[in-house]
């Protein structure tokens, strides 16, 4: 029984010691070789839905507002709200503090073309501690909001 | 009397299952954005070595199920995401123990591995975009680490039970 048992604990070092092996070796060439380049637009997606809400133009510094959130009149405000003088736009997110849904504050800047999420309601603040983006999507999923980058294709010719 | 002991058994397990489920999600340990060590994954590990399959399934969905109806979350966001990850996660132990070649530290990080991709899979669905994809090497590799610790701490607690548990048993 003692010898099984050995020979399990055997294979199950190995077996964490080669996934571990593996899959780090995976997120390190993802991390290095993935989202590569400058991204063109920023799209904020709100729910399921494909169309994004705003989008974030980096080539003609503009922010675009495509729709309305669809929002129940309890919600004095028109959402999304954008300020251009603080370069943020503030959305409507899916997770509710005492039964009222809670904003979501998304800053963005044309200079270093990154997009970050400063402030949002979720269980420890997942979504604002993903901090800032050139590249990889955003996602907030307790409100159900993403951030999506268009890249434009770096010439790797030169 | 034994079927008492194992239905008295399994409300404790439960029991512990939600507790340390809520205080993990309480206290972030891993610096990481929402990743959590997993801890209430021992008690599924463990009830299906004590107990079985079976057991350990309807104890993990009841655990997910009053987690969430405590922390009033239920049918929320992150609800869909916790049930299909542990469902998977419990399923995938369930088969690699059956097979009977690792042993439990193996058994939970496959687990942990599959814990990670039921919850991408839901994430899809939630947010109606495979963007979510692009966190899965973060989440797999991760999962190990955690697997394997969830591991070693179920192992440790199977071993005690063992020589408890049989003591109890001789003296009736």
């Amino acid at each position: 029984m003692s010898s099984k048992m050995s020979m399990k604990n055997k294979r199950d070092l190995l077996l964490v010691t080669l996934l571990f092996t593996i899959l780090g070796g995976i997120f390190i060439l993802f991390r290095l070789f993935a989202f590569q380049g400058e991204a063109s637009t920023a799209n904020i997606y709100y729910g399921t839905s494909n169309n994004p809400v705003v989008t974030i133009d980096f080539i003609n510094y503009r922010v675009i507002r495509n729709y309305d959130q669809q929002v129940s009149n309890d919600y004095s405000d028109n959402y999304p709200i954008i300020d251009e003088a603080n370069r943020t736009v503030t959305l409507l997110g899916d997770y509710e503090l005492n039964g009222v849904r809670q904003i979501v504050v998304i800053e963005y800047n044309f200079g270093n073309k990154s997009v970050q999420i400063i402030q949002e309601q979720s269980p420890n603040h997942i979504c604002s501690r993903e901090g800032i983006s050139t590249s990889f999507p955003l996602i907030c999923l307790p409100n159900r909001i993403r951030v999506e980058f268009d890249m434009t294709d770096v010439d790797f010719t030169v | 009397m034994t079927n008492m002991r194992k239905m008295t058994l399994l409300a404790n397990f439960l029991a512990i299952a939600i507790v340390l489920n809520i205080i993990e999600s309480a206290i972030p340990i891993i610096p990481v954005p929402g990743a959590k060590l997993g801890f209430a994954n021992i008690i599924t590990l463990i009830i299906l070595y004590v107990y079985s399959f079976k057991d350990s399934m309807s104890i993990t969905l009841l655990r997910v199920i009053l987690v969430a109806i405590l922390t009033g979350k239920l049918l929320g966001v992150t609800f869909y995401m916790s049930l299909s990850g542990a469902v998977f996660a419990t399923l995938a132990m369930g088969l690699v123990k059956q097979l009977n070649y690792f042993g439990m530290i193996g058994v939970s990080t496959i687990g942990s591995v599959f814990h990670s991709i039921g919850q991408i899979i839901a994430g899809i669905f939630v947010i109606g975009s495979t963007a979510v994809v692009a966190y899965l090497p973060i989440m797999l590799f991760l999962s190990i680490p955690a697997g394997a610790l969830t591991g070693l701490i179920a192992q440790r607690f199977y071993i005690i039970w063992q020589s408890w548990h049989n003591i109890i048993v001789e003296i009736k």
